[in-house]
């Protein structure tokens, strides 16, 4: 069982390697335990150029690069971190999968110095694949802190492979590496450590026989084979029962279990390994991180700390993001200037379809890319946390709470990105689900995301609470605020103990590694990829659906009879016009049509640039700008001299009455879309919540994101008297009372997730049926629920305020109703 | 083949006590993540502390640190140090 016997001594099965031609592309698999630095290896052999995708059918992240290395070519595969090989995670199915189907030429295995005997384990299992291999002594920097003094040159004598010694934070070792594995590809194998599994030994070779011809060793196949490895199984047609035959009488012989056994021997393997190759005076974990752990898991610490961690992402991501976002704006805006300076000009309330198209367009994409500042920052500090290990001791800290719902405890910062407490967005929420072990509470966890309180909410609850809450604004806000995370808890609770019940579940076991230091590159590329999945697959989709909107709301347009009425008003005004400017001797500067419209256009240029100078001499250059241009209209527009001040003012006038027209126009154009049928359509079934065909149509549009239910609905509202906002006309409008506004307020709690986080649902549920669900469940449970309370309401007379306390008290009290039923048993069993 | 001794499961131990592993009684997925993290009878273990709450448990084994929930620590027998 010692290793001193077992070590390079029986050729058996290595694939036979006559001395190897140079092949093309050299295919690498980097391999290694979780929190050995393996990322940080693979960022420094690769740097920025690396490609992220999904390993086929799962969403693991694989990150692969290729590069060459003096003349030959490299395609480096990052497999996920893996403690063994057994089926265990997706993440371990992933890496065995990938190691048994694909050509790998060379496995690197990262393996973490400061914790050499553990990572063993996994380096005994990759060497049994009969590959060529190198190991990365990584963290050598930790391991000599720790007093821990390996001697390299005997470990790689034990194992009789090339060990190559790396400090990946400081990017010490990248030659060293490529060359080994440059060696690794053409030198003929050799015969690498191996374990002897003793009593096992003439069961191995038994199974060895049945296995057909692989590209993987015989023995690790053998090997798995008998730890009853389905996967392994599968591929080699070996019947389970012979393997349950072998297990048995081995354990009428010996006494031995063949699981326990061979971890057994790995380990013991592993320790002898270590203790010819290394010294260790100090068998400790960092002292810092025990000290930081004092206070960080403490009984009462903990949660002042993680309410800390909290809130430091809100205020960094959330209040200076959107600060940030006051400077991108403008770019945005110029950019939508530049744009649309393309497209025909309107003829007074004519507006070009192309460029309301463009407009339209334009405006959903910035309504996008403007929160992705704070998306950038969101993904970095996600990052940090995870590179500093904060994530699984958040998970530890709360995982009970959590367990109860049927969530994990590691669903804690996916909640708290998606807006728990204060506001964020369910798009890097959702994305944060990637980590969670347990397959059940990942989903749960997905699905509950969105009912989190998305930031662009925010506009829609402010503009109901201003028009009927003004007095009791801050109750109502939270109310609002609280009420979601209970909500998330029922429906976790609800979907795990109904449609999700039979979905695998995991053990919570989960390393609490030591604390470190994230590097800045591994950060920046790791948001910086995150950022790109966003604009790669949200924002396609979304502006694929905003043209679908676009079309509902065009068409099929304003009915012939209401448009002769506008354009006779429109023709009125621009006769009026017209009589004053015959009065002074400019009238032959806007005697034509055309001449009124590019005067009008000029107008209003003119004027929204000007609200964007902010010193004298940018409006200096702004009116010399406009002077190039045109000088004679610019006169006009500017108003100097008596004649042009006339020709100002009945301007002003008709610009004023135009606005109004293409309001009309608009509200029209609205009532009488398909969209605007299609809330009418709703009505009988909304009619129960009270929401009439406008709601409807507010939070139709709100679907491609949620900014467009406040635009929606203000501009139906509006009654084109622009100086007044849109909670006032929305009050004025006597239609709506109090109860009205708390039924939509609680549609708008429980209501459907955006296009953007179906988009992440779809990518990270890996499933069309979870999407779909993720949008119908929420609207039928949002139709349900206000329906419910607003029936209730008007029942028994309830004033709004307290429409809204009662729904806060029964979620409160359904909460607290499911956490003391207790959750059916996991279903792996723990048995005698 | 129970003696006294082997009763003690991994989750009865209290703070900072020290233990060695006795038998992984856990089946199936359980089990062969516990082996695979160096659940393996004779490993040493040291309870480093309860979550805030109780419930997960911080160990120590085989030079690293895990948090466990007591229904899975529970199905391992310890022999107390």
């Amino acid at each position: 069982m010692s290793s001193s016997e077992s070590s390079g001594k029986i050729p058996g099965d290595i694939p036979s390697m006559a001395p190897k031609m140079i092949p093309r592309m050299i295919h690498v698999a980097v391999a290694g335990q979780p929190n050995c630095g393996k990322s940080t290896i693979f960022n420094m052999l690769c740097g920025m150029n690396q490609h992220v995708a999904n390993y086929p059918g799962v969403t693991v992240d694989k990150y692969s690069t290729k590069m060459r290395h003096k003349g030959v070519e490299y395609t480096l595969v990052d497999l996920p971190g893996t403690y063994s090989f057994s089926m265990f995670s997706l993440e371990e199915r992933v890496a065995k999968e990938y190691l048994l189907d694909k050509e790998v030429d060379v496995i690197v295995n990262v393996v973490d110095a400061s914790n050499l005997r553990r990572n063993l384990y996994l380096t005994f299992q990759l060497l049994e694949l009969g590959k060529p291999m190198v190991i990365i002594l990584n963290m050598m920097d930790v391991a000599q802190r720790r007093d821990i003094d390996i001697d390299v040159g005997e470990l790689a004598r034990i194992l009789n492979i090339k060990v190559v010694p790396a400090v990946g934070v400081q990017q010490q070792g990248k030659e060293e590496i490529l060359d080994a594995i440059a060696a690794a590809a053409t030198e003929q194998i050799s015969t690498p450590f191996r374990v002897n599994y003793a009593e096992f030994e003439p069961y191995i070779e038994e199974i060895e026989q049945l296995v057909p011809q692989h590209e993987t060793s015989r023995r690790w196949l053998a090997i798995k084979a008998l730890e009853g490895d389905e996967l392994v199984l599968q591929r080699t047609g070996i019947a389970p029962e012979k393997i349950s035959s072998i297990n048995d009488e081995l354990h009428a012989r010996f006494d031995l279990d063949v699981d326990q056994c061979f971890a057994s021997i790995r380990y013991q393997n592993a320790d002898v390994a270590f203790h010819r190759c290394a010294k260790q005076t100090k068998a400790k974990r960092s002292t810092i991180t025990d000290s930081i752990d004092r206070w960080v898991l403490n009984r009462w610490a903990s949660f002042p700390v993680l309410a800390g961690v909290i809130f430091l992402i809100y205020q960094l991501a959330i209040v200076w993001g959107y600060k940030i976002t006051d400077y991108t704006w403008p770019l945005l805006a110029w950019v939508r200037r530049i744009i649309m300076g393309f497209m025909p000009d309107a003829n007074f309330i004519d507006v070009p379809l192309v460029s309301e198209f463009a407009l339209w367009m334009v405006n959903s994409t910035m309504a996008l890319l403007n929160y992705l500042p704070i998306f950038f920052i969101l993904f970095a500090l996600v990052a940090v946390l995870e590179g500093v290990g904060y994530m699984p001791r958040m998970a530890f800290i709360l995982d009970r709470v959590f367990k109860r719902f049927g969530l994990h405890g590691q669903s804690t910062l996916p909640l708290v990105l998606g807006g728990a407490f204060v506001g964020g967005c369910a798009v890097p929420g959702v994305m944060a689900t990637k980590g969670i072990a347990d397959e059940r509470a990942r989903l749960a966890t997905i699905m509950t995301v969105p009912y989190m309180n998305c930031l662009a909410k925010v506009p829609f609850y402010t503009l109901l609470l201003g028009a009927f809450f003004a007095t009791s604004m801050s109750e109502m806000m939270f109310y609002i605020s609280t009420v979601t995370l209970f909500i998330a808890l029922i429906i976790a609770r609800l979907l795990t103990a109904t449609f999700l019940a039979q979905h695998e579940t995991a053990p919570f076991i989960m390393e609490l590694p030591p604390y470190h230091l994230p590097t800045f590159k591994g950060v920046m590329l790791r948001a910086l990829q995150r950022v790109w999945l966003y604009v790669k697959k949200v924002v396609t989709i979304v502006l694929a659906v905003a043209v679908v909107l676009f079309v509902m709301l065009q068409y099929p347009g304003v009915p012939e009879s209401s448009m002769q009425q506008i354009r006779a008003e429109a023709d009125a005004a621009l006769q009026t016009f017209d009589a004053q400017a015959a009065r002074t001797d400019l009238h032959h500067l806007v005697a034509e049509p055309t001449q009124v419209y590019a005067l009008l256009n000029m107008y209003d240029t003119y004027r929204s640039r000007r609200m964007q100078t902010r010193s004298a001499e940018q409006l200096e250059a702004l009116n010399a700008e406009f002077q190039a241009l045109n000088p004679e209209l610019f006169i006009l527009v500017q108003g100097e001299g008596s004649a042009a001040r006339t020709i100002n003012r009945a301007l002003r006038n008709l610009e004023r009455s135009g606005k109004q027209l293409r309001m009309q126009i608009k509200q029209e154009k609205v009532s009488t879309s398909y969209l605007g049928m299609f809330g009418r359509a709703l009505e009988p079934l909304t009619k129960f919540s009270g929401f009439d065909w406008r709601v409807n149509v507010a939070f139709l549009s709100s679907f491609a994101a949620r900014e467009s239910a406040v635009a929606t609905l203000g501009s139906i509202y509006e009654q084109g008297k622009t100086d007044e906002r849109a909670e006032q006309s929305i009050a004025a409008d006597g239609s709506y009372t109090p109860i009205h506004a708390v039924a939509m307020l609680i549609f708008m709690i429980l209501s459907p997730p955006c296009i953007a986080t179906m988009v992440v649902v779809k990518l990270q549920s890996n499933s069309y049926r979870w999407m779909l669900f993720a949008t119908f469940f929420p609207i039928t449970l949002g139709i349900v629920a206000s329906s419910l309370f607003y029936t209730l309401a008007t029942t028994f007379g309830w004033s709004g305020i307290e429409m809204m306390r009662i729904f806060y008290v029964s979620v409160i009290a359904l909460t607290l109703l499911l956490a003391l039923i207790k959750p059916r048993r996991a279903n792996w069993e723990v048995g005698q | 083949m129970d003696t006294v001794a082997e009763k003690t499961l991994l989750s009865e131990l209290s703070e900072n006590q020290r233990a060695v592993i006795k038998k992984c009684c856990a089946v199936g997925a359980l089990k062969q993540k516990l082996l695979d993290m160096g659940f393996i009878p004779g490993a040493e273990v040291l309870m480093v502390r309860n979550a805030p709450l109780r419930d997960p448990v911080e160990i120590e084994i085989q030079n690293f640190f895990l948090s466990v929930r007591s229904t899975e620590a529970a199905c391992i027998k310890v022999t107390p140090l």
